[in-house]
């Protein structure tokens, strides 16, 4: 099935501390650790961000199974960059392939990279994971309203990510049912060399754009019938509210964030300056 | 082209929190040139059931067999399966993606490797058996109306030649026009030898057509038979949430009302008969 692997944007309903959290921390919490896990420049900070995340994992009662099937998707771009990583990168050699050689330090800072993707996808997908569509984009809009008055249309950009993430499903669905209708014809998705691929994917996209169209089309009339007019003036039925649950999870995160700088002054990067 | 299913089981998204068991321990076979109507309320695993048929889907557990060969096993080409059974889906309009109704139609049997020449021939012979005018192939399909293309969608299963041909809701969204051309259509095919399966909710449509009816509840077969039979047991219908054939619930009325009428019949026509015989009985019969 089409829809298998990917993660992001799927809710898992269950209870927890994670789940109950605003929606607003947990976006703000999110680019914080992103920010801090790139100011991270050795595995001394991973020991401190890694805890960070299974503490979070732990407290969200997502199964670890669910985590680690949504870093399926990016294993081929993870060992990409190891590879890349582990070649391109001067120092003592391991071994050598031709002109290619690979290097201890392109090895180390090859496995930083990918221990670095590994946090990363986890820690993030917990925010879709934990977090409905709905409170996510009623955060979001909340967070980018302080912007409006210099032109960043908040509530516009909540109402799209809401219809983005409301279509997903329903267009995977879709593509699913297209993908089947084509191959009870005959039509080969899997087989063919990268150019014969493609050209078989014209059956897929040209329905599945036609019918993305015409529901974008009634789903504007539908949203006109109801006297949709923006944002302005506009109140909600659940008003977000921070709780101490949200200031002990910020209090949290800039502990993480503290210790994170205090490794990078205290032990400086992986692969010390100088000594390649 | 025997289809046989054993035990056929079905779960989506196995091993995941929203797992769903959508049919369940199915068994049936089906022979050469029947006539089925497959029913069920909404839910009922009909859709999953018949894409188990061409091997869309691939069952959890138990075999499917045709022409006694269990089409999951190693050596097996499922394109060749597809192109024996050939599937309909449910608004098949969607599927349209070509510039022209021709190429439209040319899809399948040029993915199956036949020459350009019998590529046109199978075209001609599909617009035929499904009635679609022959001016209409140069023209884009998604200038046609509705049942247009949905005859144009038909034709593009027809233009595979398939042994079997499996139809999800054909008449779904269509004006009665349209509805019953597409119904006469397929009442053709199946004179010209092809074996069909017709899921659909409309009972009368079913009753009129099928020989045979197969009924799914909550993803398992709940009855097999001929369609007298089947459409008989009026009750037991609606107690599944399916709406018996208005001439079944008529005669079901009379009888509660002691009429001595047969509950087993499918056409108005027998219908008529029907009440006809049961007035001369009373004595009426001259008054009409």
């Amino acid at each position: 099935m089409i829809s298998g692997g990917a993660i992001i944007g799927q809710y898992y309903p269950v209870g927890s501390f994670v789940h109950s959290l605003d929606p607003r921390a947990k976006i703000l919490i999110s680019v914080i650790f992103m920010i801090v896990l790139f100011v991270g420049n050795n595995f001394y900070a991973f020991a401190v961000t890694g805890v960070f995340a299974v503490l979070a994992i732990t407290l969200s009662k997502i199964p670890w199974k669910v985590l680690i099937r949504g870093l399926r998707p990016i294993v081929f771009i993870m060992s990409f960059t190891i590879i890349l990583h582990l070649f391109l990168t001067p120092g003592q050699a391991i071994f050598e392939i031709g002109p290619l050689r690979a290097t201890w330090a392109g090895l180390v800072q090859g496995m930083f990279i990918g221990v670095r993707l590994i946090i990363l996808i986890m820690f993030t997908s917990l925010l879709t994971l934990t977090t409905s569509p709905i409170e996510l984009t009623d955060g979001l809009e909340d967070i980018l309203k302080p912007f409006s008055r210099m032109g960043v249309p908040a509530h516009e950009i909540a109402m799209m990510m809401t219809i983005a993430l409301r279509f997903i499903p329903t267009l995977l669905e879709e593509a699913d049912r297209i993908m089947k209708a084509q191959m009870a014809r005959g039509a080969d998705f899997e087989s063919g060399n990268m150019v014969q691929r493609s050209k078989s994917l014209v059956p897929l996209l040209v329905p599945l754009f036609v019918s993305a169209f015409r529901r974008a089309d009634d789903l504007a009339m539908a949203m006109e019938a109801r006297c949709y007019r923006g944002g302005e003036g506009r109140t909600r039925m659940r008003e977000l509210n921070l709780s101490t649950n949200d200031y002990f999870a910020f209090g949290l995160t800039i502990v993480m964030s503290a210790l994170v700088v205090y490794t990078r002054v205290r032990f400086g990067p992986v692969i010390p300056r100088g000594a390649v | 082209m025997p289809i046989e299913v054993r035990n056929l089981t079905h779960t989506y998204m196995q091993g995941t929190i929203s797992e769903v068991t959508a049919i369940f321990d199915i068994n049936f076979r089906i022979d050469d040139g029947e006539f089925i109507g497959l029913i069920g309320a909404t839910g009922s695993g009909k859709s999953t059931l018949i894409q188990h048929l061409n091997g869309l889907l691939k069952p959890s557990s138990g075999t499917v067999l045709v022409d006694g060969v269990d089409i999951w096993s190693k050596g097996v080409s499922l394109k060749k399966v597809r192109q024996k059974i050939g599937l309909v889906f449910q608004y098949p309009e969607q599927q349209v993606f070509e510039e022209t109704v021709y190429d439209d139609i040319a899809f399948g049997p040029k993915n199956l490797g036949y020459s350009q020449k019998e590529v046109e021939g199978q075209v001609e012979e599909a617009c035929e058996l499904v009635g679609l005018d022959r001016e209409l192939l140069s023209r884009s399909p998604f200038e046609l109306s509705g049942g247009q293309v949905r005859r144009v969608a038909i034709a593009g299963i027809l233009a595979i030649k398939p042994k079997v041909l499996i139809l999800d809701e054909p008449t779904a969204g269509l004006d009665p026009r349209g509805r019953r051309e597409i119904l006469d259509n397929i009442k053709n095919l199946h004179e010209t030898g092809i074996s069909v399966i017709l899921v659909s909710h409309n009972m009368d449509d079913v009753a009129r057509l099928c020989e045979r009816i197969m009924v799914l509840d909550k993803g398992k077969l709940v009855a097999d038979g001929p369609a007298r039979e089947v459409f008989s047991q009026g009750r037991f219908l609606e107690s599944i949430d399916l709406k018996p054939p208005d001439v079944t619930v008529l005669m079901e009325k009379l009888r509660d009302r002691g009429w001595a009428v047969r509950n087993d019949v499918l056409t108005v026509e027998e219908a008529c008969a029907e009440i006809v015989k049961e007035l001369q009985r009373r004595g009426v019969a001259g008054a009409i």
